[in-house]
């Protein structure tokens, strides 16, 4: 799972010219009053779009899927998730994916995939087996052979891409192979035709959500063997134009950058699908409303939520929701970074090191409104760092912040900050002017509004809150901004997708370069190492190690979680069950997928 | 003549060599670079920083330069750091998609243009020449992308005339009749939006260049020797007057790769347009530099080419 920032800030910027202004959310933004003490459901409830889609009729033989990829730029096409880093590209990839195993509700591996994996904690090993008969979608079988040369692709020393990584250092022998010292990752062993050994140098709970240097996927090593990884690899037609692969479909068709065509595969694990044909077509995000209305296509992929309103009320289709892996917060700085020693250093003395002046900026914010008005509920207040898909980590009995600006008040004027000369806007302890400068990512032209409705609310409980260079600012500005702690930077609103491994370590470690806010203490390196320590290998004890670790960030409020949000599937009334839980997800099976009607329902 | 384009030619390589310097560095200023965006919980920063040390980011600039100027006088451009292929099989890519599509929008465009600026002109003050001139002020204030988006709803998904993105359906066997047809049917609806906001200035230019030449003496000696009217339109008038388009032939046909972001982002179409402003955002370096050296060289040429049009045409201009 990984996500593309740059592509979402290339559509936002395309959006921001295309897309109409959403006057509800500017009303809301000019006003900020009325009751937002309790505030109202909305008919426009996310929640009420269930995970799984089922459709009435008789299925009829075979039929083509249609499937719309909604980007406003050209996917790029590398099919091969050793050297793949495009949403999009994986996207196409799920319909013949290499996944060798499966996940559950929990993202841990069960055992109803291609490979079974059995973990040795005492001595570090993991042990890879194919069950049954597996083949490829040229016809040949699935050997021990392709599962060990992903990990020779990404340790090899001409790989360029970005996973050879620390994790991926975590196997025995990546990083001799990798420099060149050894012909072979001494840690990975074929055992015989069908499965293979790892040896690790630490083994963590990760690794039952394929995380600690395991990689997910087989790689066709008869196709590519011949290949050279440099250069080459990557614009083989191997990778771009026919790739040989494991799942449901294959690929029989590429236009470059448009469209995909995917058959059948005859040679599937679960069975030959029943659907004949998946077209795949990029869809510009401006049209894919009326595409939908007008029955183009049965589902619509990376469906923009912002363009909730014209597939809101169409008759041919449904609404599948999901929550996505992802949250965004506010941080405080709070440190800096020390680049040399890879170290954040926490700075008792900084000027947001308050915990009552941003507990009081979150009770300040009126997010629920927010979500509400400019979000249609897609978006919802978040009230912990670790999103509610991952159900077992997830703690829901967790406040946050919600909205209580007389709470804040109360808050500021505990901390100190008090209005001396009188002009409605707080001072600091010393009685000198205070201002708080906010970082923001320019991104819709929605964005603009709300950052302006939070500074209103700031300065109803008398924070002059002003924006860092005076306006958004553009991505890659804010990031270098972020990342190098600029001191014009104060707090910053930004978003964190996480991947299938929950663990917090990368984010908010002593170490993380990714701890933009800097913050760092004994207690919370204990918890974190306690997240992912031999201990948390018993699921009890490391949801438990979640929940102590939420807890204690909700409290210190160093990184204050701002919403979770909602991905949208519409699909056509003529698919008949489509399942989006993660539990379940109809992806997983889709040789089961079946359709009602020979054209989608207009 | 020959001469002057030697001479001409010659100096486009400083020109080119102090624009590929400037575009070089400021490129470099950008704040991020391709790499930012990679940036997710899963990645590791010091991978990251290994990718860049790899890439050259550190080095200084003079020495970036040097390997990449070096390389390109080879033909060798570097590789997209987003889409992982030789930029100049990418730009080869988009550009043929950007070429045909201009192309086919540019004859649109004299199609449209050339009948009604003459007509506007031949009568002039009438109500056609009124609903002409009506005509092309609706299109030129009319922007790109709203028109686009009216004509892909209408034509589009209401009477479905049209494919309403990509250039070629994917399941055609490539090298048909029914392949290239389909292609063709895939280009003309933005060909057709392309024309028609491009099509004010030819009329406007070719309107008022015949009232121009209504009332010039060699008109009067056309007539006066018995000539039809419809002859001297066709034959002294018209010619004449296509001057200040021809004036503009040359940027034209260099400026077939140019691209539209608009109409690529609007018909999902992948071309030029769209692939300069995603390198910038994306900070592909390598893309950003090669295409800004192309379209630096297609408007010096388009200037040439030009002149060379125009001493052709009007014999009173000669370059030497």
């Amino acid at each position: 799972m990984k996500k593309n920032w740059l592509l979402l800030s290339v559509i936002f910027a395309v959006m921001f010219v295309l897309a109409a202004c959403n006057n509800e959310g500017k009303e809301a933004a000019k006003t900020g009053d009325g009751n937002k003490e309790k505030p109202t459901q909305t008919e426009t409830d996310a929640t009420k779009f269930p995970m799984e889609i089922t459709n009435e009729g008789d299925a009829i033989k075979g039929g083509t899927l249609k499937v719309a990829l909604v980007t406003d730029t050209p996917f790029k096409g590398v099919f091969i998730p050793e050297l793949s880093d495009d949403a999009y590209d994986s996207t196409i990839l799920d319909y013949a994916k290499n996944e060798i195993f499966e996940l559950d509700g929990d993202f841990q591996v069960k055992d109803t995939g291609i490979a079974k994996l059995e973990v040795d904690k005492d001595n570090k090993k993991a042990k890879i087996t194919i069950q049954g008969d597996v083949k490829w979608s040229d016809g040949q079988p699935l050997t021990a052979e392709d599962l060990i040369y992903p990990y020779e692709i990404i340790g090899h020393p001409d790989y360029d891409g970005k996973r050879y990584d620390d994790d991926f250092q975590n196997i025995v022998g990546a990083k001799e192979y990798h420099d060149g010292k050894e012909k072979t990752i001494s840690g990975i062993k074929k055992i015989d035709e069908k499965s293979i050994e790892i040896t690790f140098k630490k083994v963590s709970p990760a690794i039952y959500s394929v995380g600690d240097g395991l990689w997910g996927y087989a790689a066709p090593k008869h196709q590519l063997e011949s290949i050279p990884v440099k250069d080459a690899l990557i614009a083989s037609d191997a990778v771009r134009k026919n790739p040989v692969t494991l799942g449901a479909f294959k690929i029989d068709k590429i236009v470059n950058g448009e469209s995909v065509q995917l058959v059948a595969n005859e040679h599937y694990f679960k069975g030959k699908p029943k659907l004949d044909k998946v077209v795949i077509e990029v869809v510009p995000s401006s049209s894919i409303g009326e595409a939908l209305k007008t029955g183009k296509y049965d589902i619509a992929e990376h469906y923009p939520t912002t363009q909730f309103d014209s597939i809101k009320d169409l008759s041919n289709i449904t609404i599948a929701s999901r929550p996505e892996m992802s949250y965004s917060y506010l941080g405080f700085k709070v440190g800096k970074y020390d680049k040399a020693n890879r170290i954040n250093i926490f700075d008792k003395k900084s000027k947001m090191n308050d915990v009552n002046l941003r507990q009081a900026i979150g009770y300040a914010m009126d997010i629920e409104s927010v979500t509400e008005k400019f979000y249609q509920g897609l978006r919802v207040r978040a009230n912990s760092l670790i999103p509610p898909v991952f159900a077992s980590y997830y703690d829901g009995t967790l406040e946050g912040y919600h909205y209580d600006p007389e709470k804040a008040k109360e808050l500021l004027d505990k901390a100190g900050y008090k209005d001396v000369d009188g002009d409605g806007i707080r001072e600091d302890k010393d009685g000198k002017k205070f201002t708080i400068r906010l970082a923001s990512m320019a991104g819709s032209d929605t964005d603009e509004a709300i950052v302006e409705y939070y500074r209103q609310n700031w300065k109803e409980v008398g924070l002059n809150v002003e924006l860092t260079t005076g306006r958004l600012i553009e991505f890659n500005s804010f990031y270098d901004k972020v990342e190098a702690d600029d001191p014009e930077i104060d707090m910053y609103m930004a978003a964190w997708k996480t991947g299938t491994n929950p663990s917090p370590v990368g984010l908010y470690g002593e170490g993380a370069e990714f701890n933009m806010s800097r913050y760092v203490s004994a207690d919370l390196t204990k918890m974190l190492k306690d997240i992912d320590s031999e201990k948390s290998m018993d699921p009890k004890h490391r949801a438990e190690a979640f929940r102590k670790w939420q807890e204690y960030m909700s409290k210190t409020a160093t990184t204050m979680p701002m919403y979770f949000r909602t991905e949208l599937f519409p699909v056509n009334k003529r698919v008949k069950n489509f399942n989006v839980d993660y539990a379940n997800e109809t992806k997983s099976e889709l040789q089961t997928i079946e359709l009602t009607a020979d054209a989608p329902v207009k | 003549m020959w001469k002057t384009i030697v001479r001409r030619v010659l100096l486009m390589i400083p020109q080119l060599f102090i624009l590929s310097l400037f575009i070089f560095i400021l490129a470099k200023q950008m704040p991020g670079d391709p790499f930012t965006g990679l940036i997710t919980p899963e990645t590791d920063p010091s991978r990251i920083e290994e990718l860049r040390i790899k890439a050259g980011f550190y080095d200084p600039w003079y020495v970036q330069y040097y390997h990449w100027i070096t390389n390109a006088f080879q033909g060798d451009f570097g590789r997209s750091y987003t889409y992982k292929i030789a930029v100049s099989t990418l730009i080869g890519e988009r550009g043929l998609n950007t070429f045909w599509l201009s192309l086919l929008s540019a004859i649109f465009v004299y199609l449209i243009a050339i009948p009604l600026g003459v007509l506007a002109g031949r009568y002039q003050e009438s109500f056609l020449d009124k609903s002409i001139t009506l005509y092309s002020f609706i299109s030129y204030a009319i922007p790109t992308f709203v028109l686009s988006l009216i004509f892909v709803y209408i034509f589009g998904y209401r009477l479905m005339w049209f494919p309403t993105s990509g250039t070629v359906d994917v399941g055609l066997e490539s090298g048909t009749m029914e392949y290239y047809w389909n292609k063709i049917h895939h280009l003309l609806l933005p060909a057709i939006t392309y024309a028609i906001l491009g099509t004010t200035a030819i009329i406007q230019y070719l309107r008022s260049e015949i009232i121009d030449a209504k009332t010039q003496d060699y008109v009067k000696t056309a007539r006066s020797k018995g000539i039809p009217m419809r002859k001297v339109y066709t034959r002294h008038i018209f010619r004449n007057s296509l001057l200040p388009i021809a004036a503009f032939l040359g940027f034209t046909i260099t400026g077939l790769l140019g691209g539209s972001i608009f109409i690529e982002t609007i018909f999902g179409f992948p071309g030029m347009g769209q692939l300069f402003i995603n390198s910038i955002m994306s900070r592909d370096y390598s893309v950003i530099t090669a295409l800004v050296m192309l379209y630096g060289f297609l408007t010096l040429l388009g200037s040439l080419l030009s002149d060379i049009i125009m001493s052709i045409v009007d014999p009173r201009i000669r370059i030497d």
